[in-house]
């Protein structure tokens, strides 16, 4: 679904990513973990096209972001990449102007075209299958975290990309919704969605993600299946983080 | 100093009189060969008065609206600058003899056919000073006339086409048209009034010294002498001084006086029509500010370098300069440049122009108070920059906006009494013209308050609760995430 080939990110002299190689198959879910500034946030801005690539390659379908590309090439293929990947935001960023249901139907409509209608419709099904219909009328702020967090999903789904990216989905979250979530998305890749999961949390990504990637200093330190990797990890900086993560 | 003040007896004080200098000519001004000096044909003759009287004229620069209140207050001690005796200033202070006859003249631009007499001004705007004898008479004949501070725009008016005829004093208009090649006299000069000197209520004792002192320059041909030599000499004056020099010195004169037509009907009706002026300003201003506002606030925020220096030079300019001055400029200055706007356009497009310069801040403070995540997660969505600054930026900004931009209006309502230095009559112009012809300071100044109160009140109380309902929201939106993080 997409592969990611010694991708490298700098800032100025600060080499945030030093070579990261992976990839995601579909229908299965990529936890990406790490302390903080191991560089796991970069790697998702870069994947979605927020932060351009130093070097490296990005391939998620056709589309092949590579940081040779002229700029003004690089923003069309990032369009079409955006076109494929939706992302769900640590703060979610819903649209505060805009009702739960225009804040899905808003893009479906002035980017796909789709007319207001079937947009409605459908946005009505995803709330649905996030157990939010009762909220289609009413305004984000009016909202829980954890509400807010499932608007943002179905938002991103509305756009129906073949990529799903999660950033600290559970830094608003208390246990019990954590393990909601963590139910509610198996049940989306059960229907074949495929998704990146960026966290700090190693008991939801136990949950939550078929691979696991750990990562330190901007660098992939190991990656495997999750039960693998956190039953016998090989490397001892992954021995420790799970320790003390414990 | 004080003591000796105080001890000073009345030969050795200073003769401090008030009058208005600026555009001025020929009864007092400013040299325009030597800017520290005065000149004019009062400041001569009330340096001849003092000689008379033994004492030393100061001459003291006020402002003709409020020459009256200052003489009251006791800035200077009399008042010399052609001044009418009225009835109704007559309640407020003391005349002296008077010592010069003037006479009105209609001026016209010199290509003009139809106006021959005021009686063909009847639905013409007639030009004139505010608070004297001309616009007495026109308001007496119901001729719209618009007010200046000096003859000078008057003048200027009428050679722009702003105007369609000027009434003014003999001497002024002997000053200013008699050199002007683009204007010429529109009948001969009519009505017989007389200057005088106004003195505080109760200074009978420098009233009699004054007299005294008139009576002294006629006779000795002092006076004669100086209105020769400004070209001021006419019949008018021979009769006058004739039975003086003969030794009569309480001969009648025979003149016209005017009056003020002052009621309160008929105030509150021309205040009511100023303060629609006002409302109408206001409203059209700040439709400009908010439309060429925001490409200002795009162009400094996220324009190329040249649109940017542009916008910030263009904000700086009008933020940095008083807006006065802008007005002045524009009504003024651009005529040089071949644009001629009439008053109220002038107005609506200063204040427009500069309030502009504001409400572009206050864009640019909305559109950095919108989270950058609103931008990522409408590029997520697929979105473009231009779809979603629209869709997604704009109307949030718009709605951070409105508070301050309501408060921004309450205070260009206010602005708007900005208009008076170019003759619009608003709400301050009106009050400034009413009061003056009335002495009805306080009870107008009340009144007027009461109209700017009425209209800008419900803007501060809408602008108040605008930002009411906004923080409320902000409040609980932060109560939301507090408790989702303490359940977490």
């Amino acid at each position: 679904m997409i592969r990611v080939t010694d991708l490298r990110k700098q800032f100025g002299n600060n080499e945030v990513l030093r070579g990261i190689t992976f990839a995601v198959a579909p229908q299965t879910v990529l936890g990406v973990i790490g302390g903080s500034g191991c560089g796991k946030t970069t790697l998702l801005r870069c994947l979605n096209g927020l932060e351009r690539i130093s070097s490296g390659m990005i391939e998620c379908g056709e589309v092949k972001l590579e940081s040779s590309l002229s700029s003004a090439e690089y923003r069309r293929r990032v369009k079409q990449l955006r076109r494929r990947v939706g992302t769900v935001f640590q703060h979610f960023y819903l649209f505060p102007h805009l009702s739960v249901l225009a804040n899905i139907t808003e893009a479906p409509v002035h980017v796909l075209k789709t007319t207001k209608r079937k947009a409605e419709a459908e946005a009505g099904e995803l709330l649905d299958s996030v157990g939010l219909q009762y909220t289609a009328r009413r305004y984000p702020e009016s909202l829980s975290g954890g509400e807010q967090q499932r608007v943002a999903i179905a938002r991103a789904l509305a756009m129906r990309p073949d990529l799903l990216l999660f950033d600290e989905p559970t830094s608003a979250l208390d246990p019990k919704r954590t393990s909601e979530l963590r139910m509610l998305l198996r049940e989306f890749v059960e229907h074949g969605h495929t998704m990146v999961i960026v966290s700090h949390s190693l008991g939801f990504l136990a949950g939550a993600s078929d691979y696991l990637m750990y990562l330190e200093g901007g660098e992939v330190v190991e990656q495997g299946p999750t039960k693998e990797l956190l039953n016998a990890p090989k490397d001892p900086r992954t021995k420790e983080f799970i320790r003390h993560a414990g | 100093m004080l003591v000796c003040g105080f001890g000073a007896t009345n030969a050795q004080k200073p003769l401090r009189w008030g009058a208005d200098p600026s555009g001025g000519a020929p009864y007092v001004f400013t040299d325009p060969s030597n800017p520290d000096k005065y000149i004019g044909y009062e400041k001569e003759m009330v340096d001849a008065l003092a000689t008379a009287m033994g004492r030393k004229a100061e001459f003291v620069p006020s402002d003709w609206e409020t020459l009256v209140s200052a003489l009251q207050r006791g800035s200077f001690d009399i008042i010399v600058n052609g001044l009418e005796p009225t009835a109704d200033r007559e309640k407020q202070i003391l005349f002296s003899k008077p010592y010069y006859i003037f006479q009105l003249q209609l001026t016209v631009r010199r290509d003009e056919q139809r106006i021959n007499s005021l009686a063909d001004c009847k639905n013409r705007v007639v030009g004139t000073l505010s608070n004297t004898a001309a616009s007495r008479i026109l308001q007496q004949e119901g001729i719209p006339l618009r007010g200046y501070p000096d003859p000078v725009s008057a003048y200027r008016d009428l050679e722009l086409k702003r105007l369609d005829a000027v009434l003014m004093d003999v001497p002024a208009e002997a000053f200013y048209v008699h050199s002007n090649p683009k204007l010429k006299r529109a009948g001969p000069p009519f009505m017989r009034g007389l200057y005088v000197i106004g003195l505080r209520k109760g200074d009978e004792a420098l009233k009699k010294e004054v007299d005294a002192a008139i009576n002294k320059i006629i006779i000795d041909g002092t006076l004669e002498r100086i209105l020769k030599s400004w070209n001021l000499w006419n019949d008018a004056q021979v009769e006058f001084q004739a039975p003086i020099r003969a030794g009569n010195q309480n001969a009648e004169v025979a003149y016209d006086m005017t009056t003020a037509t002052f009621n309160w009907r008929d105030a509150l009706f021309r205040l009511a029509r100023a303060a629609l002026v006002t409302v109408g300003l206001a409203f059209g201003a700040m439709i400009i500010a908010v439309i060429i506002g925001m490409p200002l606030a795009l162009g400094q925020w996220k324009g190329p370098l040249v649109a940017r220096a542009l916008c910030t030079g263009y904000i700086e300019f009008f933020r940095g300069t008083p807006v006065l001055v802008q007005l002045l400029f524009l009504y003024f200055g651009l005529p040089v440049f071949g644009i001629t706007m009439p008053g109220w356009v002038t107005a609506l497009v200063g204040l427009g122009l500069n309030y502009a310069a504001y409400e572009s801040q206050v864009y640019r403070a909305a559109l950095d108070a919108i989270p950058n995540g609103q931008w990522e997660a409408a590029y997520m969505l697929g979105m473009s920059p231009v779809l979603a600054f629209r869709r997604i930026i704009l109307p949030q900004a718009f709605r951070i906006a409105l508070p301050p931009m309501t408060n921004d209006f309450v205070s260009l309502f206010k602005d708007t009494s900005v208009a008076f230095a170019i003759s619009v009559w608003e709400l301050a112009t009106a009050y400034r013209e009413l009061a003056n012809a009335s002495g009805q300071f306080l009870l107008l100044g009340i009144t007027v308050s009461l109209f700017y109160l009425a209209m800008s009140l419900p803007m501060a109380h809408l602008a108040r609760r605008l930002e009411r309902r906004l923080r409320d929201r902000s409040e609980r939106r932060v109560e939301t995430t507090e408790l989702a993080e303490a359940e977490a």
